[in-house]
């Protein structure tokens, strides 16, 4: 345990960097506002759904609620289909 | 040039194939080379061939036509000879020579299919196709390939067998041996499609991998050899979209199909633990999106999906090379042993980046220029439950193949794995397929350029009439709208990691409908046999001990003092006698 502790310490890329990836994540939501706030620099006059589409952060809503759901959905499938690693070689 | 144009393109490379085994007595290396060579010849031909139907052949009285270059079948034609050179460099340090003449069959094969005018030429260049490419997946190192291996060729040939029947039925009911659109209507049903058509769509279907026909993907893609797992994610899959838009364009049925087809992989994929069979759910996935093109029918549509098969089979084939570099360095490319390798492998896991972004359609990206336009074909025709499941099913894309892959494979924990980076061979395919996937992306109008006809997309004006234009894809509202859902989707990532919410990778077996072939039904008849076994030991028993009892009984009655057995008195016999002799005299007079 202390060895694979002090390899990861001794190697440590730009990427595994505690301050780094705070840094990315920061940069994410930052994006992620300015994305919701973009909507207000133009007009979409050909939604085809613009009930929907024309809805302030409605792709935003979706894209975080869509991957929350099919990651959800992933573990109530494993509890299902979920078996040994060799089960068809038992 | 003049006659070669009769000949099925791709030819030169089934032909040349069987030539490579003696070029390995000039080095070992060598017939990789030569498999390099004759994909590129056989494209810088393809190039040259013109528009138009040639290697007319008569057959029994009826005219088959080997060769129809249209905008379809060359599109087609130009990715899947693109796919074999890109496949071809990568596989350029293999030795196994046998990899190489399948691979060119199996390639040349496809090119072939995709060109065929009528169903005999492309019945012969399916079944072609199935038994050539079977050879990469028993090139597979890893436990049960074999199996795996045999279970694909039997689905696959089951396949062609339904397409032969097909369209033998058709031929019988006076349709001819040609190979078009099964209906003349622009939308229509698949129960007011003949018999025989909808056993070619079931043909077409299982080699696209519809919904529960589509296990044999995910079952042998994974366990073929680390360069043959690339041939195979370009041609078969690709090779039924063709098929599909060519013969059944605007089959309704098949929207539906295509929704369940992007949708039921991406759960899959979240918990499955070795990468490359993720990539084989993604890939289901993919052709969902092409399939509900199909089905909507429209110019839009068959565009977007035609264009989506372009993009998909760079976009793929990288993500496949990438992790068949991880293998191949590595040997395993299960995420609970991976992860940290971006320190030793930094060029694999960038052009991975690449593909991944290309295959979740961030702007810029091949995936952004060709899935919009199937999105936007079922926003144009209104149809809002499309709409939405497309939707769910890019966020679905941007889990697994945008984020699981890269992050779990070079990022997450560092497994403490230090590899070597992927040989130069790997690494020039790869940088090609990625270069390719920014070049689509950015000079898009080159790829329209190749499409069946020039998209073009309806709109509503203020006054409620409809008015086309050509189709754009960067326009504000499409870049911001697909940032979001994309950029919200790693937000989501992000929290479930920090909240410990998102699943761990287990080292487990998922069961999918092979379980019903694998398990179920071998379980069941071993089952049946034990009922039966056991039936018949009853149904055994109860006749020896009915069989003795009788026997016993008769032995009862027949013994010497039993009652027929006994020796009678002569009076007795004398008494009946008599009586007998009464009664027969009685009877004769009355």
């Amino acid at each position: 345990m202390n060895d694979e502790h002090k390899t990861e310490s001794n190697d440590q890329s730009w990427f595994e960097k505690k301050a780094n990836v705070r840094l990315m994540i920061i940069g994410l939501i930052v994006t992620c506002v300015l994305l919701v706030l973009a909507e207000f620099t133009y007009t979409n006059d050909h939604a085809h759904f613009p009930e929907y589409e024309n809805f302030m952060g409605f792709q935003a809503i979706f894209g975080f609620v869509a991957f929350v759901v099919v990651v959800f959905l992933g573990m109530g499938l494993r509890l299902i289909i979920e078996r040994d690693e060799d089960y068809y070689d038992g | 040039m003049g006659s070669l144009k009769h000949l099925p393109p791709g030819t030169i490379m089934m032909l040349g194939a069987l030539l490579l085994p003696v070029l390995a007595k000039f080095g070992k290396k060598v017939p990789a080379i030569g498999a390099l060579v004759l994909s590129s010849i056989s494209f810088l031909l393809f190039c040259f061939t013109p528009a138009g139907e040639f290697g007319n052949v008569e057959l029994f009285g009826n005219t088959l036509n080997m060769v129809r270059i249209d905008s379809l079948s060359r599109i087609f034609g130009v990715i899947f000879h693109l796919a074999a050179i890109m496949a071809s460099i990568y596989a350029l340090h293999v030795e196994d020579v046998k990899q190489h003449v399948a691979a060119m069959i199996y390639a040349g094969g496809a090119i072939a299919a995709s060109c065929a005018g009528d169903f005999v030429t492309l019945f012969v260049f399916w079944e072609l196709t199935a038994v050539s490419s079977v050879i990469l997946v028993w090139a597979g190192e890893g436990k049960g390939a074999y199996k795996s291996g045999m279970r694909y060729l039997i689905i696959q040939v089951i396949s062609g067998v339904l397409l032969l029947s097909g369209a033998i039925m058709e031929f019988s009911a006076g349709e001819g041996l040609l190979f078009n659109k099964f209906s003349s209507e622009a939308t229509y049903s698949l129960t007011s499609l003949s018999p025989g058509a909808q056993l070619v769509l079931l043909a077409f279907g299982i080699k696209a991998a519809f919904p529960l026909l589509h296990n044999w993907l995910q079952d042998s893609y994974p366990k073929a050899s680390v360069t043959g797992t690339v041939f195979l994610s370009a041609f078969t899959t690709k090779l039924a979209i063709y098929a599909l838009a060519r013969g059944f364009a605007g089959t309704e049925e098949l929207i539906w199909i295509g929704c369940a087809m992007t949708l039921f992989p991406i759960i899959f994929a979240v918990i499955e633990n070795d990468l490359r069979r993720v990539l084989a759910y993604s890939l289901n996935n993919q052709l969902g999106f092409m399939v509900v093109g199909v089905g909507i029918g429209t110019s839009l549509a068959i565009n977007g999906a035609a264009a989506h098969a372009f993009c998909h089979i760079i976009y793929k084939a990288l993500l496949f090379m990438s992790m068949g570099a991880v293998l191949y360095r590595v040997g395993t490319t299960k995420a609970t042993e991976l992860g940290g390798l971006h320190k030793s492998m930094p060029w694999t896991t960038g052009f991975c980046l690449i593909g991944a972004g290309s295959i979740s359609g961030f702007p810029l990206l091949s995936g952004f220029v060709s899935k919009s336009m199937i999105i936007s074909a079922a926003g144009e025709q209104h149809m809002f439950w499309v709409w939405i499941i497309l939707l769910i099913a890019s966020a679905g894309v941007m889990e697994h193949s945008g984020i699981k892959i890269p992050f779990f494979a070079f990022f997450a924990h560092d497994s403490g794995k230090r590899v070597k980076e992927a040989p130069l061979n790997m690494l020039i395919a790869m940088g090609m397929a990625a270069a390719l996937c920014v070049g689509l992306g950015v000079f898009y109008w080159g790829l329209y350029a190749l499409l069946p006809s020039q998209p073009m997309i309806e709109h509503m004006d203020s006054h409620g009439h409809a008015h086309a234009e050509p189709y754009k894809p960067y326009t504000a509202p499409h870049v911001v709208m697909q940032l979001q859902l994309l950029l919200f989707a790693v937000l989501a990532f992000v929290f479930l990691m920090k909240t410990k919410l998102y699943p761990a990778e287990k080292r487990a077996t998922n069961l999918d409908t092979d379980w019903i072939y694998r398990r179920f039904i071998p379980t069941g008849l071993e089952g049946l046999g034990k009922v039966f076994h056991t039936l018949d030991g009853v149904w055994r028993s109860i006749a020896v001990s009915g069989i003795g009892t009788t026997i016993a009984t008769m032995g009862k009655f027949f013994n010497e003092r039993g009652v027929l057995g006994r020796p009678w008195a002569t009076s007795t016999m004398a008494f009946w006698a008599a009586v007998l002799l009464g009664a027969f005299l009685l009877i004769y007079y009355t």
